[in-house]
């Protein structure tokens, strides 16, 4: 059962996933939940079982590509980086979502006051 | 837009193959874990901590899998596949119960299909040309005759002034001819027709070798390479070995040489539906072939049918329209002089049509079109009943598998699961079915066919299998899969949760009729309507094939002769005098005479007739059947003379004019008085000139003339000796009595004495038997299969009935045993057991009694002799039905009644 107390959007998952790539740059799955879970201070609520969907979504959309590398213990891993169509995606993604947070912030400071 | 199109891509790839991806995340997920190992113990844990820990962040591997297949491919795809595999495991562990469901599907659906190719080939196909789209049919006279044929001149008067109407007009001969390939001698007949220049042009088809008939060629006597033909591909093969050398071959057509020019396609017919053209010929050529007995150039003659090709863009309205206004020039051009006032008046006045023709004209699709969508619906029916009852085997079945569906249940299926589960097992089910039904269909199809060519037609269909019989044998599949998978499929979802199926041992006790029952009610009122209608049908035939004809048919052999057109008219009347002569002193013949029309042949002559101080009548009473004969002809056929003599030496000159009339003929018009003695005539068409009248020597009793179906009309006869043969009978038949009843056995002595007096006659031998048969090939055809689908129609119900009954005994075996146990007799069982038959069995009759009557309307033209709403064959019908449900269901309620109640008791 999913996670009930976790209900994101399916799209701003794939939006955190994106940014996250484009700033920290190409990183393995592992390391990817371990930094979100870092920049957001507590344990992230999402399990690996989530952001594996997020990841097989952009990378089919063609938005990160996936290679195997290895990594700096000598394990093998699948890095994903962010392509350009992936940038142009998330620049849009970007501005849409500033207009959804200032929109919905303006309605909590109407029904505040 | 793009990405979207590119995730959709790669989630097909994945559903279709989803190995590779599935190993990609295997190994990802493997190094997720390994890092995570890595990562808690630099935290200083233990080896086996790590792992724990690291396992613990990844989660469930087995719920990532299931995420990430479900974001990498179609989920339902998946499903599918899942579900195709358990459906066929379930197909091999129960191959009886498979084998049982396929072949019904198979044999109801392939039969469904193989009448739809024919359909498909009669009705729905356009001609293979190019763009039939286009084509339209030009009539001459719509609105009294549909298929409007036109005169040879008036043809030639659209041809040559009017060619801008169209993109291009062509003509052909509205009917098949039979023409005789042999030198002379027995006959080898093919079917081939009479075209224009522009006929290949118009239709848009080219031969495979050589070229088409061109305008050049469409002229008297030939174009510049001689009188030329087209032949079709199978003859090409037949004939010639399908060798290459075949352009420039010179081929006797009815003993005139023509040069073969060019070989048709091989899905090339011509533009009947229905038969095939062997050869084809200029119009222009048939004095060659027909002599004196041409009717190119007689403007009475309706012997060509005309269609055209409408320019691009023009509209079947608009060109109607210039047809319409050309009509004056066209009618006015080509009179018949010598035509009466009235003739003349109704001449102009009658006004031409067009009519879309995709199809082409077909003289077969007017006859089979309706008995066929009957046939149709006939074997949709069966097909029906056939699903009923495999519906019945799945909800047994399903009833069986309550148990196993409910752990599924329990384990976290979901009720849509269990439902989808049994939709694709019947769709697997249908899907094997539909693919043997069609494999079979194809072959069933052609022997269909081939029941409906007669000797004197050769039917040739397409019953290819093309994309709308293979859409229509999918539709079929899906609906069929759909009603006979559906119940189960609601009844599996409806399992009740595993407390409730364990405490009632997996049985529910069903009250009442249930669904089951309602199938069975189904199937026999079905069955009921099937029955009474093959009860129309075969009675149907069965009184046209016992008529009293009026004449013997079993005796008779007629031999076709035909002379060559270059005899001299005057000879021909002494030739055929002496080949009857001849034959008539062979061995076992009784009697031997000739005519030019024989009975059932589909030829006829009709005249009108006026009778000296007889009543006046109007058109059509004042018309008469006339045959030509020579003496001895009623003895030959067996027909009886009630009065007066039959013709003589005395009859050799031509006068005085005499002739025989049958009954109906004297009721007509002569009536009152004996009709000895009196005088007749038929009346002339032509301005001026009177007939001559004739006076009635003889009597005779009806016989058939046309057709078994309408009554007897009333007919005249006349001596050959006394007509005008110049430039007719060239075709005449020879009819020869056996003495020892068996007309085949004549075929030698006759064979011989013909040859002997002349070579050169070309003779075609039919028993009389055989040709008043094949008048009845339709009814034949609809007997013989509606009676067929009637039969399976009834074991079929009976073998549902019987399984229903079984099966309910079975779920009722407690109750009936602690009935027994408490004091009912044997007896009494089976009285409950069979009053519920009786229950299914009279609702089925009821609804069966009800749809038969509405049914019955649509049938009204095909049957004969029998009242639609008779209840004889309603009640026979039912008596039938009553019997056979009767004996299915006694089987089970025998067997209920031998229960063992203390053993049954144990059970539970």
């Amino acid at each position: 059962m999913p996670n009930a107390s976790v209900q994101l959007l399916q799209g701003t998952l794939d939006l955190i996933v994106l940014q996250a790539l484009s700033t920290m740059g190409p990183l393995h799955s592992y390391a990817l939940a371990a930094r979100l879970e870092q920049v957001a201070g507590e344990p992230f609520p999402l399990n690996q079982g989530t952001l594996y969907p997020a990841l097989v979504r952009l990378e089919q959309r063609g938005h990160i590509k996936g290679t195997w590398r290895k990594t700096d213990n000598g394990r093998d891993a699948k890095f994903y980086a962010v392509t350009r169509s992936g940038r142009r995606a998330l620049q849009g993604e970007t501005v849409r979502w500033r207009h959804l947070a200032g929109f919905i912030d303006k309605l909590f400071v109407r029904s505040s006051s | 837009m793009i990405a979207a199109l590119r995730r959709f891509a790669r989630r097909l790839i994945n559903a279709v193959r989803p190995s590779a991806r599935e190993a990609d995340l295997e190994r990802e997920l493997l190094s997720h874990v390994a890092i995570a190992e890595d990562e808690h113990r630099l935290l200083g844990r233990s080896p086996d901590e790590a792992r724990l820990a690291a396992r613990r962040v990844v989660g469930s591997i087995a719920y990532a899998k299931d995420l990430h297949r479900d974001a990498r491919s179609f989920v339902w795809v998946d499903d599918v596949r899942r579900d195709l595999r358990g459906a066929v495991r379930n197909f091999a562990r129960m191959p009886g119960f498979s084998m049982v469901a396929v072949l019904t599907m198979a044999l109801g659906i392939g039969a469904n299909t193989a009448i739809f190719s024919i359909v498909n080939g009669l009705l729905l196909r356009p001609l293979p040309v190019e763009r039939p789209d286009r084509l339209v049919l030009l009539l001459s006279n719509p609105s009294v005759n549909p298929s409007s044929p036109w005169s040879n001149p008036v043809w030639e008067q659209i041809r040559d002034h009017h060619a801008d109407l169209f993109d291009s007009a062509f003509a052909f001969s509205r009917r098949m001819t039979r023409f005789n390939l042999a030198p002379g001698g027995q006959t080898d007949a093919v079917d081939g027709v009479y075209v224009s220049g522009r006929y290949f042009e118009g239709l848009g088809v080219r031969p495979v070798l050589g070229r088409p008939l061109l305008v050049s060629d469409d002229r008297r006597g030939g174009g510049q390479d001689g009188p030329v033909a087209v032949i079709s591909y199978a003859l090409w093969q037949r004939r010639f070995g399908g060798s290459a050398d075949v352009v420039g071959k010179t081929q006797l057509i009815d003993r005139v040489p023509f040069v073969i020019v060019g070989v048709m396609p091989s899905d090339f017919f011509g533009t009947d539906v229905g038969s095939r053209s062997d050869v084809l010929l200029p119009i222009a050529t048939e004095p060659l072939i027909r002599g004196r007995d041409s009717t190119l150039d007689r403007v009475t003659a309706s012997t060509l049918l005309v269609m055209a090709r409408l320019k691009d863009g023009q509209t079947v309205a608009s060109a109607e329209q210039a047809f319409r206004a050309a009509q004056p020039d066209i009618r006015q051009a080509t009179m018949p002089s010598t035509a009466r006032a009235e003739v003349r008046a109704r001449y102009l006045a009658t006004p031409f049509g067009l009519q879309p023709i995709a199809g082409g004209p077909s003289a077969m699709r007017g006859r089979y079109r309706q008995p066929i969508l009957i046939i149709m619906a006939i074997a949709a029916l069966v097909l029906l009943i056939a699903c009923a009852n495999v519906a019945n085997l799945y909800l047994a079945r399903g009833a069986a598998r309550r148990h196993e569906f409910s752990v599924y249940l329990a384990l976290g299926a979901s009720r849509w699961q269990l439902a989808r589960q049994q939709l694709i097992e019947s769709m697997l089910l249908a899907a094997i079915g539909s693919a043997a039904g069609v494999a079979m269909a194809r072959w069933a199809s052609d022997l269909l066919v081939h029941q409906v060519s007669t000797q004197a037609a050769t039917v040739f269909l397409d019953t290819r299998l093309d994309w709308r019989v293979l859409a229509f044998t999918t539709v079929v599949a899906i609906a069929v899969a759909l009603l006979f998978g559906v119940a189960p499929a609601l009844r599996a979802a409806r399992t009740p949760p595993i407390e409730v199926v364990r405490t009632h041992g997996g049985t529910g006790v069903e009250h009442g009729l249930g669904l089951g029952g309602a199938l069975v009610a189904g199937q026999i009122a079905s069955s009921l309507v099937l029955i009474v209608a093959a009860g129309l049908f075969i009675r149907t035939f069965v009184n046209l094939a016992t008529l009293s004809l009026g004449f013997d048919r079993d005796a008779v052999l007629l031999v076709r002769l035909e002379v060559p057109p270059t005899t001299a008219a005057s000879r021909r009347v002494a030739l055929y005098e002496q080949l009857a002569a001849t034959v008539r002193a062979a061995r076992d013949v009784s009697h031997a005479a000739i005519s030019e029309i024989t009975p059932v042949s589909g030829m006829i002559t009709d005249v009108y007739v006026e009778a000296d101080n007889g009543p006046a009548l109007a058109p059509p009473q004042n018309v008469a059947y006339k045959n030509v004969i020579t003496p001895d002809w009623f003895a030959t056929y067996g027909t009886r003379l009630e009065s007066g003599r039959d013709f003589d030496e005395r009859d050799e000159r031509p006068v005085p004019p005499v002739a025989i009339v049958n009954e109906t003929f004297v009721r007509r018009f002569l009536p009152g008085g004996s009709p000895l003695g009196r005088r007749i005539r038929n009346p002339s068409p032509v301005q001026g000139e009177q007939a001559p009248w004739m006076e009635v020597v003889g009597v005779v009793a009806d016989a058939t003339y046309l057709s078994l179906r309408d009554a007897v009309p009333p007919t005249m006869y006349v001596p050959l000796a006394q007509q005008d043969v110049t430039g007719s009978f060239s075709f005449v038949t020879l009819s020869v009595r056996a003495a020892n009843g068996r007309p085949l056995s004549l075929v030698r002595a006759v064979s011989e004495a013909v040859t002997r007096i002349g070579s050169d006659i070309a003779i075609t031998f039919v028993p009389l038997g055989q040709q008043v048969d094949d008048a009845l090939v339709q009814e034949r055809l609809i007997a013989t299969l509606s009676g067929s689908f009637g039969v399976l129609a009834l074991l079929l119900s009976a073998v549902g009935l019987y399984g229903l009954t079984a099966y309910t005994v079975n779920r009722q075996r407690t109750e009936l045993g602690i009935r027994m146990a408490i004091g009912a007799t044997g007896a009494r069982v089976i009285g409950i057991v069979l009053a519920r038959i009786m229950l299914l069995f009279g609702i089925g009759v009821v609804i069966g009694a009800a749809a038969s009557i509405w049914v019955s309307k649509f049938v009204a033209s095909l049957v004969y002799g029998v009242q639609l709403r008779d209840p004889v064959t309603l009640i026979g019908a039912a008596v039938t039905l009553a019997i056979v449900c009767g004996l299915a269901g006694w089987s089970p309620a025998w067997r209920a009644s031998r229960l063992d109640p203390a053993e049954v008791l144990r059970e539970s």
